[in-house]
C-alpha cells in the first residue's frame, strides 16, 4: 500500500474525467433544460419556466400510465430474475454430465444485443406462426391461437419473459460468486447433523448469499425500471399503451412532440427515482468492499 | 438408494429445463435460418420434403438472391437490402468494440491499480462515484449526450460511440480489476519496493504480468458491453457506413416485411461471435472471480 497525500491524477484522472463528461454533465444539462421551456426548432431560445414542465408531464395523458407500467414491470421481473438466478446457480453447483457446457450456455442471453433478444422471442410468441402456439396446437392443448403479443396483459407477460431471459445470467454469475465463499466443511457438518435440503439452504446457503441477493434485487429493479431496447423492439409499446414504459415517455416527449423541456423533465424524474435506488444499493452493498483495503494498511 | 436416484433425476431434469430456456430461442433461430419461409409458415409441409438451404447466408455475404425467391409468384419485397448491411456492421462493431476494449485497459488498469494499492485522500468517494455512475439510466442521458457530441462535432463518427461506450464500461473494468489487484499478495509489492521499484514500475513489471489473464478477460467484458449496447450506438453512429451490428439488427427486427428466414440468418451470423465471447468470458472472467472469492 503506497500512501500519498496527493490525489493520483495521472492514474485515475482520465476515467474520472470521461465519466464526469458523459454522466454528470448530461444530468446537469437535463436538469437545466427541464426547468426551461425549449423547442426543437428553436433550441437556443430558452426561457425559465420553473416547474411548469414537471406539472405538464405529470398531468399529461401518458405519464401515470407509463409509470404504472414501469413499476409493475419492475415488481414482476426483478424478483423472478433473482429467484431464477439463485435456482440456476444452486443447480450449477451440483455435479451432473454436461455441467461445463451448461455453465457457458446460461451466459448466452447476456451477450446478445437487445434487438436480437427481441426477435428471438417474437419467434416464440408470434400469435400466427410463433413456436409456442404451433407446439400447443400440435399437442392438442389449444384449438385457436393465443394472442400472445396482441392481448394487453399477455403482451405484458411476454415482454416480461424476454426481459427476464436476458437478465438472469448476470444474477447467476454473482450468486455463484457468493456461493463459492461458503466453506465446504459447513455443508459436511450440516449433513452430519442431519439437516434436510431446506435447512441446509436456510442456515448455510442463505446467510452467505443474502447480501448479494439484496444488491441484485435493487440492481435488477433499476435495470427493469429503465429498460427500453428489448421491450421496444418486441412490441413498440403496444398494443395501445399496454407495454409502454416510462423510458419510452422520455422519447415521446422529446422526439415525437419535439418538446425537450418536457422530455428532460421525465428524464430527470427517472434519474431521481434511479437515484433513490442507487442510495438503496449503497446501503445494501457489503461493507467489506472497502474494508479489505483499509484493514491491510499497515 | 432410490432417494439418490430420484435426486439425480431431478437435477438432470432441471439442467435440461435450464438448457431449453437459455438456448432454446437461439436454436430456433438457427433452425429458422436454413429453412425457407414457405416451409416455415406452412404447417402441412414438413422440413424434410422442403429441404434445408444455406441460400440466405449466401445472399447476405454475396448478394445472390435465394432460389426460393427467384421462383414465380414469390414475394421479392421480402428480401431486404438491410440484411446485406450485416457483414459490414459486424466489421464496424468489431472496430468499435475492440477500441473500447483497448481504451478500457489503457485507462482502467492503472486506475484499478491505484484504487487497489494506493492510499490517498478522497479515494472512497472517487471510487463510489465511478462504480455507481453506470447505474444512471442511459435513456435519461441520451439527449444531452447527443447534443454534447454534436457540440464536439463528432456526430456520426465511430469515435463518438467509442468514447461514450468507454465512459459507460470503464467503471465495470475498474471494479473488476481492482478486485484482482487487491488479491495479489502484499509481500510481492514490498519486495518490489525494496528492490527499488517505483509505483509505476511495480504496476508495469509486477502487477500487470501477474494479472494478465484477468486483465485480458476484463477487456473482453468491456468488449461485450459495447457490442450489445444499442441506444447510444443508434443515436450517435450516423449512416450505414459506421453503424454497428446492434443498430442494424434493430432496424431489421422492426421491419415487418423482411423474410423471416433471412432475418434468422442475420441473427445467427450475429450470434456466432458472441458464442466465442461467452466461452472466453466464462473461462477467464467468471472462473477467475469465483476462484478469487474462494481465496479471499
Amino acid at each position: 500500500m503506497w500512501r500519498s497525500a496527493r490525489f493520483p491524477v495521472l492514474w485515475v484522472g482520465a476515467p474520472l474525467l470521461l465519466v464526469t463528461l458523459f454522466t454528470v454533465v448530461p444530468i446537469g444539462h437535463t436538469l437545466w433544460t427541464s426547468l426551461h421551456s425549449a423547442h426543437f426548432l428553436f433550441p437556443d431560445e430558452l426561457s425559465w419556466s420553473g416547474l411548469d414542465n414537471y406539472r405538464k408531464v405529470i398531468a399529461g395523458p401518458f405519464f401515470l400510465t407509463t409509470l404504472k407500467n414501469s413499476l409493475l414491470f419492475t415488481a414482476v421481473t426483478a424478483p423472478v430474475v433473482v429467484g431464477l438466478g439463485i435456482a440456476t446457480a444452486l443447480l450449477l453447483q451440483r455435479r451432473f454430465t454436461g455441467r461445463a457446457v451448461l455453465r457457458s450456455v446460461v451466459l448466452l442471453p447476456w451477450v446478445l444485443p437487445g434487438a436480437i433478444t427481441a426477435v428471438l422471442w417474437i419467434w416464440v410468441f408470434n400469435p400466427s406462426w410463433g413456436m409456442l402456439n404451433t407446439w400447443l396446437r400440435d399437442l392438442g392443448l389449444i384449438t385457436s391461437s393465443i394472442p400472445w403479443l396482441s392481448d394487453p396483459s399477455l403482451a405484458f407477460a411476454s415482454v416480461a419473459v424476454a426481459h427476464i431471459w436476458s437478465q438472469v445470467p448476470f444474477s447467476v454469475v454473482l450468486i455463484m460468486a457468493a456461493l463459492s465463499t461458503i466453506d465446504p466443511a459447513l455443508f459436511e457438518a450440516a449433513r452430519i447433523d442431519g439437516a434436510n435440503a431446506w435447512q441446509r439452504f436456510r442456515f448455510v446457503v442463505w446467510p452467505a448469499i443474502k447480501a448479494m441477493v439484496v444488491v441484485l434485487l435493487v440492481y435488477n429493479a433499476l435495470t427493469a425500471f429503465t429498460t427500453y431496447d428489448v421491450v421496444y423492439a418486441m412490441t413498440g409499446g403496444g398494443p395501445g399503451t399496454a407495454t409502454s414504459l416510462l423510458s419510452f415517455q422520455i422519447w415521446r416527449e422529446s422526439f415525437s412532440m419535439y418538446d425537450f423541456g418536457a422530455g428532460s423533465a421525465v428524464a430527470f424524474l427517472v434519474v431521481a427515482m434511479a437515484g433513490l435506488m442507487i442510495v438503496a444499493i449503497t446501503r445494501a452493498l457489503p461493507s467489506d468492499l472497502f474494508a479489505a483495503t483499509e484493514d491491510e494498511a499497515p | 438408494m432410490t432417494g439418490r436416484l430420484a435426486d439425480r433425476l431431478i437435477v438432470n431434469l432441471a439442467a435440461l429445463l435450464v438448457l431449453a430456456f437459455a438456448a432454446g430461442p437461439i436454436l430456433l433461430a438457427a433452425f429458422g435460418s436454413v429453412v425457407p419461409d414457405r416451409i416455415l409458415f406452412d404447417r402441412d409441409r414438413s422440413v424434410l420434403e422442403g429441404g434445408m438451404t444455406l441460400d440466405n447466408y449466401r445472399y447476405i455475404f454475396t448478394g445472390r438472391l435465394p432460389a426460393a425467391y427467384m421462383a414465380e409468384g414469390a414475394n421479392r419485397a421480402m428480401i431486404s437490402d438491410a440484411a446485406r448491411q450485416v457483414p459490414r456492421s459486424l466489421w464496424n462493431s468489431a472496430q468499435i468494440s475492440t477500441s473500447v476494449l483497448a481504451l478500457n485497459l489503457l485507462l482502467g488498469a492503472p486506475a484499478a491499480f491505484a484504487f487497489a494499492r494506493f492510499a490517498f485522500p478522497r479515494k472512497k468517494p472517487a471510487f463510489l462515484f465511478l462504480i455507481l455512475s453506470p447505474l444512471v439510466p442511459a435513456v435519461a442521458l441520451v439527449t444531452p449526450i447527443y447534443l454534447l457530441v454534436d457540440g464536439l462535432d463528432l456526430l456520426g463518427t465511430k469515435l463518438a460511440v467509442v468514447l461514450v461506450h468507454t465512459a459507460r464500461s470503464l467503471p465495470f473494468t475498474i471494479l473488476i480489476l481492482s478486485v484482482f489487484f487487491r488479491k495479489l499478495p502484499e509481500e510481492l509489492f514490498e519486495a518490489a519496493v525494496i528492490d527499488g521499484c517505483s509505483r509505476l514500475q511495480s504496476f508495469l513489471r509486477v502487477a500487470l504480468p501477474l494479472a494478465l489473464p484477468a486483465v485480458c478477460a476484463t477487456g473482453l467484458f468491456a468488449f461485450m458491453l459495447s457490442y450489445t449496447e444499442f441506444l447510444f450506438s443508434m443515436v450517435l453512429s450516423g449512416d450505414a457506413r459506421s453503424r454497428p451490428l446492434s443498430v442494424v439488427m434493430a432496424a431489421l427486427a422492426r421491419n415487418t416485411d423482411v423474410s423471416w428466414s433471412l432475418l434468422n440468418s442475420a441473427i445467427f451470423i450475429a450470434v456466432l461471435p458472441t458464442l466465442l465471447l461467452v466461452v472466453l468470458v466464462w473461462r477467464y472472467v467468471v472462473e477467475g472471480l469465483l476462484a478469487g472469492a474462494v481465496k479471499g
